[in-house]
């Protein structure tokens, strides 16, 4: 069971996983910012605010520490680029959350932050855009740039040292890297989860646990050669594999789209009349099958029957359609803990030159009927940050 | 009642008809999936494929137009995208049903307006001016949204317009107006000066010049035609995803323009039917679904929709081909 220990249980633990989250990001060394930041994350997430006193939201550094660490970032200013794949509703929660970190951190140490964004307006796999934006963002010496692309792992690394060269750091965020070799990914960091076990593994086992562990799964994924759609099939597969009452009907490419997702649902479901659980690979083709599900006359799950259809990133409009009892989960990739924690990570090493791990894992969950209420409060509070850039 | 003559006039005419390669491929493709999968030549398959086709077909008769009158629109994707983006958010703010609806055909046939003023007013090469409608339309879209899909225009309405409720049974509402875009832009095509002025401008843009064909506005025309056609795709593929994500349309123009290519329509101007592009959009339909249906990586579908276009292509090449040594022998026979 290698697989289950390396997924954390998401009811029980938000705070000390955070914590442990944080720490692993961390070297020893640096225990008093750890503690600082950890609490932070934490307070924002169960929002109950600051704990008052002249010291500033979330801190528990006290005010003198807080004076000293403001003395040793001096008002300093960092100059990032952040490019996402594709400008979506997932990337914009996550782009909100970032802010909001960024607000707190700079009305609590003085910190102040230039951000430019820049995302390719073709499909996501329009790369040479996003290769094109980093070595423009080196070329201009920014401090910090922030990179999730479909681009071939082995350009972007040479993008990635060009960089590091001429002092730009570079972070990757939601970016499978686990189905790399550590030692050949030149990022300082890597701020994501893995889509093997936090969310393809945790898709297979929820469907197999609501169904008894037997039935039938067809599975709508990304354009094929996606490193997201390899990675969370090994997860997925994995889940299959301990379950042997599973079956996997069929596989069709849903191209990470709305239109093909419903498309792809249609045609497997008109091949295998027999379905009892669809896997979305992200949500929207998720939605997509939901739809088709919809339109061929049959039933979503209701709690005792139907078809179980589960997808994956955690959307507001994803969560809307749990709560309304129609799309039965969703994986939540923590946009909003992505967000706060690349911001976070930046701070801690091009800021306060502290050593961060080079993985870094946020929580996530699977989101159900009964927790959806919670994922939505959390986002929608992200989404509102005191400040934008 | 006497019997044809040997070469048979009606082998003859069959193989004058633009879209018989693809006829041909069409019905080998049905033949085999249905002896292959018993689910697929049912009624259900049969309305699915029908659905999904709606948004290629509809841009692949506008696209048809237009390269009958020798352009190209390569803007249709993100017309598609932009236009139903402007209808749902008037529906979001409160507008009624009917006006976003209008307001989303009519944004297409505007944004159709201004590449053909582009092109007949500033000169520009047709390639050009709809290639820069393609970015800035897009753009725009992701700028306006700022990346976030507009979602909360559903009215009940909408689903049944968008065909995802079925009050009808297997005949939605895109079906439907599908119909009557194919016969209206068939029967303009076939009927009246208009149509026959675009046949005249594609196939010899000077000689249209000498005869007093209205070139401009013929021109104009074609693209406010194709527009609009992507205005009612956008419309209706709105409904059909429940959001309008800032991709929404993404690539579409490579698949109207490989459509209308398949049913006949040829990029030099001059040549192109309603009928052809039903076909064609057919075809990218059915083997898209037979390639979901069959299991086979979609990886497939790429290849085999450029085999598909390359072999319409060449049917279509032979086939004129063997007009042209018609033609010659005739002719001869005549001078004989």
């Amino acid at each position: 069971m290698s697989a289950s220990e390396n997924i954390s249980e998401p009811k029980k633990s938000g705070v000390s996983r955070r914590s442990l989250l944080t720490s692993m990001g961390l070297g020893a060394g640096v225990i008093a910012t750890t503690g600082l930041l950890s609490a932070c994350t934490t307070v924002a997430s169960t929002g109950s605010g600051a704990t008052g006193g002249g010291v500033a939201a979330g801190s528990i550094g006290g005010s003198s520490y807080d004076a000293e660490i403001k003395k040793l970032v001096a008002g300093r200013e960092l100059q990032i680029g952040w490019t996402p794949p594709i400008l979506s509703e997932f990337f914009k929660q996550m782009e909100s959350a970032a802010f909001g970190r960024m607000a707190e951190l700079e009305a609590a140490y003085g910190v102040k932050w230039k951000w430019e964004r820049s995302s390719p307006t073709g499909n996501f796999d329009a790369v040479e855009q996003q290769i094109s934006t980093v070595r423009g963002w080196t070329t201009r010496k920014f401090d910090a740039v922030l990179v999730c692309t479909g681009a071939n792992f082995a350009t972007m690394q040479d993008v990635y040292q060009e960089a590091s060269a001429s002092g730009t750091a570079v972070f990757q965020f939601n970016q499978p890297v686990e189905i790399y070799a550590p030692e050949q990914i030149s990022t300082v960091s890597n701020i994501g989860y893995d889509n093997r076990w936090q969310s393809g593994y945790l898709a297979g086992k929820f469907i197999a646990d609501t169904l008894g562990g037997k039935g039938t799964v067809i599975q709508i994924m990304g354009p094929s050669g996606s490193d997201w759609t390899k990675a969370r099939l090994i997860g997925f597969a994995k889940a299959m594999e301990e379950n042997p009452g599973m079956k996997v009907l069929g596989t069709a490419d849903g191209g990470y789209v709305r239109e093909k997702g419903l498309n792809a649902a249609q045609d497997l479901l008109t091949r295998f009349r027999d379905v009892n659980a669809i896997y979305g690979e992200n949500e929207d083709m998720a939605l997509g099958a939901l739809q088709a599900v919809d339109a061929a006359g049959l039933k979503s799950w209701d709690g005792k029957e139907g078809i179980v259809i589960v997808g994956a990133d955690g959307l507001i409009s994803g969560m809307d359609s749990i709560a309304a009892g129609k799309l039965t989960a969703t994986i939540d990739v923590g946009s909003v803990d992505q967000g706060r924690t690349f911001i976070d990570t930046i701070f801690q090493n091009v800021v306060l030159g502290e050593s961060v791990g080079k993985f870094i894992n946020v929580p996530t969950r699977v989101v159900t009927k009964k927790n959806v209420a919670a994922a939505q409060a959390y986002i929608n509070n992200a989404l509102q940050p005191s400040k934008t850039y | 009642m006497k019997p044809t003559s040997a070469p048979s006039p009606r082998f003859t005419r069959l193989m004058a008809n633009p879209s018989s390669g693809a006829i041909f491929l069409l019905v080998i493709l049905i033949v085999v999936m249905s002896v292959a999968f018993p689910n697929f030549f049912t009624a259900i398959n049969a309305s699915n494929v029908s659905n999904q086709m709606v948004f290629v077909l509809l841009l692949a008769i506008g696209m048809t137009v237009v390269l009958i009158t020798g352009g190209i629109d390569l803007s249709v994707g993100s017309v598609m995208g932009l236009s139903a983006g402007v209808g749902a958010y008037l529906i979001t703010g409160g507008a009624p049903l009917i006006l976003g609806l209008v307001a989303t055909m009519a944004a297409g046939a505007f944004l159709g307006l201004v590449n053909g003023l582009m092109i007949t007013r500033l000169g520009l090469p047709d390639f050009i001016a709809t290639l820069a409608m393609l970015g800035v339309a897009r753009g725009a879209l992701f700028l306006w949204t700022g990346g976030i899909p507009i979602i909360g225009y559903m009215l009940p309405e909408y689903y049944v317009i968008s065909g995802l409720a079925q009050p009808f049974g297997f005949i939605t509402v895109p079906i439907l107006i599908a119909i009557v875009a194919v016969v209206i832009v068939a029967v303009v095509l076939k009927y009246t000066s208009y149509g026959r002025h675009a046949y005249g401008l594609g196939s010899n843009p000077h000689a249209a010049v000498l005869s007093g064909v209205p070139v401009a506005r013929v021109k104009v025309i074609a693209y406010m035609i194709s527009g609009l056609m992507a205005g009612v795709a956008g419309m209706i593929m709105a409904g059909r995803n429940t959001t309008v994500a800032p991709t929404m349309g993404l690539g579409y123009e490579v698949a109207a323009i490989a459509a209308a290519i398949i049913g006949g329509a040829a990029l030099g101007g001059g040549r192109g039917t309603a009928f052809g592009a039903v076909i064609g959009a057919l075809v990218l339909s059915l083997t898209a679904n037979a390639i979901n249906i069959a299991g086979v990586s979609s990886s497939w579908q790429q290849i085999v929709t450029g085999g598909v276009l390359l072999l319409a292509v060449l049917f279509d090449r032979m086939s004129s081909l063997i007009r042209a040594r018609s033609v010659r022998l005739t002719m001869r026979l005549a001078h004989a």
